[in-house]
Order: structure tokens, then sequence, then C-alpha cells
């Protein structure tokens, strides 16, 4: 039996000095070993546990706290710290002769409370010790075991498992965390990882076996529904892929559709209004003259009505393919952009139209085909809604805001209600009844969408009355284009 | 008297279409000496001289083709393809004369040697511009303003 034990640092190592049936053992935790003290008395049951405090005292003998398992006098297994004081230093000073009985029951106690099954065996491989863990995990009580045969615990197709185990024991080597399965004594199996240590006499020949055995029917359950989990992820994961892929599929089916609509909407649709404006304008150039004027009238309304609807249909697939497009956005210079575009419209020129840019425009990231598209319509829009016999008189400037740029284009034009402003840039809504002004109702749609398209903005400032102040914002870009 | 051999092939499915084609082609030249294929079979057989299309006093083999693209079984484009495939007519010029403003068949046309890729409707100026590219355009007069 182990009477008492203290610790004192040699050196950086902390060493433990082990008083045991009236001999000291010097127990070094991180060799493990016991120096060559006899220790008769200490194997039964071979645990002992000790008590440190903070390693400042003065004194080289200190109170130390852990549990080790003594495998032979050599050597000393240390489990951990862990359990209750021990001993401290008025018991130690005392010397109580109350001692040695603290300590075993104290270690009885921690064998006792520990969740871990805790057995030993002789080399015959039969059962020496059992604890309370033993007893709840294989059902089998100290009473009933000690002495018999622990293959009584192994399964029939396991029973080769246990001569390789004590023949490995015999030579010396342990057995760690070694996972099997186990019988209860009701015949169910259970799931075990097993450390297994050979215990050694003071000569350093193996007398037996100490056995650590965990349960670990719940790890592997939780593993298997791990496992099950996992599986039914990857399972889901797989459903998932298929059913993105099979949209993607139907989503390039329609697009393919879309297209193909949009192929037959240029083709079919345009053909009938083509006859109707061609044969309205081959009566009117080769007949007009001996047409009444009013046959003549009724035929450049129906000319003009086809002009319309081309525009209609023009417009509408611009808007459609919008949707569609990928665009890659670039610097833009404005400051060439719109010089440009005002010289490819004669209606935008002098005279019919007075255009004042004010340089420098600052440039901006954008497509630019697509800001072409959207900055064509603002432009034509805003030579366009001027009241009769008034010159259209456009101002275009840039500002920057907060990392973007604001592009402004304002018209002398007849203006928008407020109340007009929030439809203007919807899909074939027209403000303005009077066929001067005729227009598709889409031009402002696709400069929304276009800009849109571009990460930007696009808005309009007007009271009604003194024309009107469109504005795009687009991130401005970082490097001159 | 005997009508001119008709030197120009135009391949048009819509009557209104071959109307307009043949109506710019009085303005531009007189008289018109087109022959009409109303779908790609007929065209190709033009071509061929295959069929009814035997006798090449009455069908000569035009100096040009105007190709529309959209016609029903064989489209404008398989003529084309066609007819680059065959020795003896894979250096006819041929015009695609298209309702289609699409970028990707106006490319698709060029791929093919198209000579030209005009849009509808023909104007007699644009009839024009496209004869004088005809490298053997000497035979078409030029009809009245």
């Amino acid at each position: 039996m182990i009477d008492e034990c203290y610790s004192s640092p040699i050196g950086w190592a902390m060493r433990f000095l082990v008083r045991c049936g009236g001999k000291i053992i010097n127990v070094d935790p991180h060799e493990t070993r016991i120096a060559g003290h006899t220790t008769t008395g200490c194997t039964a049951p071979p645990f002992f546990a000790l008590k440190t405090t903070e390693n400042n005292s003065n004194s080289p003998h200190f109170p130390a706290k852990g549990i080790f398992l003594i495998l032979s006098t050599y050597h000393v297994k240390l489990l951990g710290y862990r359990g209750n004081v021990f001993y401290n230093r008025s018991m130690k000073q005392s010397d109580s002769p109350g001692a040695g009985q603290n300590a075993s029951r104290f270690l009885a106690a921690v064998v006792e409370s520990s969740d871990d099954a805790i057995i030993t065996k002789d080399l015959n491989g039969i059962i020496t010790s059992w604890n309370k863990a033993a007893e709840n995990i294989f059902g089998y009580t100290a009473q009933e075991i000690i002495g018999k045969p622990v293959v009584l615990l192994i399964p029939a197709d396991r029973e080769n498992e246990e001569p390789n185990i004590l023949r490995r024991l015999r030579s010396g080597e342990k057995i760690d965390h070694y996972e099997t399965v186990r019988r209860r004594k009701d015949g169910t199996l259970l799931d075990i990882s097993l450390t297994v240590s050979p215990v050694r006499d003071e000569q350093g020949v193996v007398i037996g076996a100490s056995k650590v055995a965990r349960d670990i029917t719940s790890r592997k359950r939780y593993e298997a529904e791990l496992t099950r989990a996992r599986e039914e992820l990857a399972r889901t994961n797989a459903e998932l892929e298929e059913r993105v892929v099979e949209r993607t599929a139907s989503l390039e089916r329609a697009i393919r559709q879309m297209e193909e609509f949009s192929y037959s909407v240029s083709h079919d649709l345009r053909s009938p209004i083509r006859a109707m404006k061609g044969f309205a304008t081959a009566a009117l150039e080769d007949h007009g003259e001996q047409l009444p004027r009013e046959v003549r009238d009724y035929l450049e309304r129906i000319i003009r009505s086809g002009a319309r609807m081309e525009r209609l249909i023009h417009d509408v697939l611009i808007y459609s393919r919008l949707a569609r497009a990928e665009i890659a956005m670039q610097p833009v210079a404005l400051d060439h952009l719109i010089p440009e575009i005002v010289h490819h419209y004669p209606e935008m020129q002098p005279p019919r139209a007075e255009i004042s840019i004010r340089q420098p425009l600052l440039p901006v990231l954008g497509h630019e085909s697509s800001l072409t598209q959207a900055l064509s319509n603002l432009l034509s829009n805003g030579v366009k809604f001027v009241p009769p016999g008034v010159i259209p008189k456009l101002k275009v400037w840039t500002e920057a805001r907060n990392g973007d740029v604001r592009l402004w284009i304002e018209d002398n034009g007849i203006g928008i209600k407020p109340d007009y402003q929030n439809r203007l840039f919807l899909m074939f809504e027209r403000i303005h009844q009077n066929p001067q002004y005729e227009g598709t109702g889409i031009g402002l749609a696709i400069v929304r969408k276009t800009i849109e398209k571009m990460g930007g903005e696009v808005g309009v400032k007007s009271d009604g009355q003194n024309g009107s102040s469109f504005w795009i914002q687009l991130p401005a870009s970082p490097v001159p284009p | 008297m005997k009508p001119p051999p008709q030197r120009i092939l135009l391949v048009e499915d819509d009557e209104s279409d071959a109307f307009f084609m043949k109506r710019a082609m009085t303005k531009a030249l007189f008289p018109p000496p087109i022959h009409v294929a109303t779908n790609g079979q007929d065209a190709m057989d033009y071509l061929e001289g295959a069929a009814h299309y035997a006798d090449r006093a009455s069908y000569p083999l035009p100096q040009c083709v105007f190709l529309d693209l959209k016609l029903p079984f064989i489209n404008g484009f398989q003529v084309l393809q066609w007819m680059r495939d065959q020795p003896t007519l894979k250096d006819l010029p041929v015009f695609v004369l298209t309702s289609s403003p699409e970028e990707s068949d106006r490319e698709r046309a060029k791929q093919l040697g198209a000579l030209a890729y005009l849009i509808k409707p023909p104007t007699p100026e644009m009839l024009k511009k496209s004869l004088s590219l005809l490298p053997l355009c000497a035979g078409f007069q030029p009809g009245p303003a």
C-alpha cells in the first residue's frame, strides 16, 4: 500500500516521492518509472493519487495531485490529474498513521468512480480485479467474474484476439486504443476501445495486465449516424446537382426558344409589314398622280403605321436581347463618345439642333456599344420633344458623385410633369398623346435596362414646363480610357 | 419574239417580296432578266439544270443569285453551302437578300462567300450598286433613272 507521497521540483522536472510499504520511491512523471525501490503491497488496486499545489513552496516536499497507475515496481503510468486532495501538508507533517487507509479508500473511490471499465488480469487471462464501470458496461458483478477467464467477454468470432493480446503483453508491448467488440453478460455486443498494458514485478517480469475499456457503442452509433448523415448529404447534394443541371438545361432551352422567337419576330412579323408598306409605296410612286389627295393621304398613313410597327419590333427585340446580353465593363471616354453620336444624327446638329458639351466629360466604366445605344436614345428624345417652332438646345455635362459619374442631358423641351416621371422608364409608357411626339414607348425602358445592366442608375428632373434634365450615373473610370 | 434569257436567279418564297424585287429591278435595269425560284430545292434544280430546267437556252446559268435566307425546307444558307460544294457553281456570285439584321447571319453569309448582304426591301439604288460589284456585269444595261 502507498503510505505517503510528495512532489518536489528537481531541476525543471516535477518528481513525485512516494512512500510505499516503508520504502521511498521516486516517481518521475516524464519517465513514468519508479527508481529502484521495492513497493511491496502496491499492487491491489494498482492506483495511487498525488496532489500538487503551486510549486512555489519553500519545502522540498509539498503536496501533489494526480492519479497514477502502478504497472510494476519500475513503471508508473500517469493517468491524469484528477480526483480529490489526497495528502496535504498537514497530513504529511503529522505523518498520520491513518494516511495509508485514506489513500486506499481514495484510490478505491477513484477506480470505482471511473466511467471506464478498469480490469486487471494475469497472464493466463484470468480476471483479477473488476471495477464498478466494468460491471455497468459488461453486466457481470466483480464477485461473479473475478477468477474467471477474460474470454467470457470475447465474442466467438474474435476469440483469436485474446492469445494475440497475451502474446504481445508477454513481450512487454502495450496495446493502445484498440477498437474491438466485446460481449456483455446478456450476450449483446458492444463496441469498446481497449488500452491494455503489461504489469511487471520488481524484476521487470510481466506478471499480468491492466485493461482500461471504454464503451464506445454510442460513439460508434454517432459515427454510424454521421456516416449515414454524410451519405444522405452526399445523396441530397447529388440530387441538387442533378436538379441544377436539369434547370440549367431547361433555362438554356428557354433561352434558345426565346432566341428562336426573336429570330422569327424579326423575319416573320416584319415581312407582312414590309409588304404593306411596299405596296402602299408602289401605289403612291406608280399611280400617285392619278389618285385623289384623300387616297394619297390614306396610303401615306399606311406607310407611316408600317414604319412605326417596324420601329416597335426593332425596339422590342433590342429590349429582349438586353436582358440576355453579357456585357463587359471598360473605361469609356464620354468626351469622344458623345460628339461621335451627335455626328451620326443630322437631327442633333445645326441648324436643326444645338448640343453644347461642357468639357471635360469625366470618363466612366461601361460597355461602350450599350452606352452608345442608351445615350443615342436620350439625345434623340432631347431634340425630339420640343414645342413646335422651337430649336432644341441641349446641354451635356458630368459631375463626380462619390466614386460615380453623373452625366446630365438638359433640354429646352416640353418637360415631363412630376406625376409621370416614375412611369417614364417603364415599357410601353408614352406620356404624350400628341402624334407629333410619336415614339414606341420603349426607348427609355431600353435606356434604363441598359444602364442598370452596367450597374448604373438613370433618372429625370423636370417641373413639367421648362424642359427636362435626364441623367445617367455610372461608376467612374479608375484609369483614363 | 422570244423573251431575253433570264440572267438573274432570285430565290424567294414570298410573293410580295418577289414583286418588290422585280419592281426595283425594273427601275434599275430594263428589261428585268429575273427568274424566281420559290424554295431552296427549286433553286438547286435550276442551278443544276435538273428536271424541267434542263433546257439551258431557256434557263441559262445566271450571272448572279439573289438569295433569301428564310426559305421553306432548305434554307438560304444550305443553298449557299451546297453551291460552294459544286465545282461549277462555287464561284457564282451570290447576294444575300434578307429581312434579318442579325449580325450572326451577316457573318455567316460573309464566311460562305456572299458578295453582299442586303436587307429588304430592295431599292433600285441598292441593286445598281450591288450589280456593279459583279466581275462580269457588262451584260447588264442600266434602266431608265
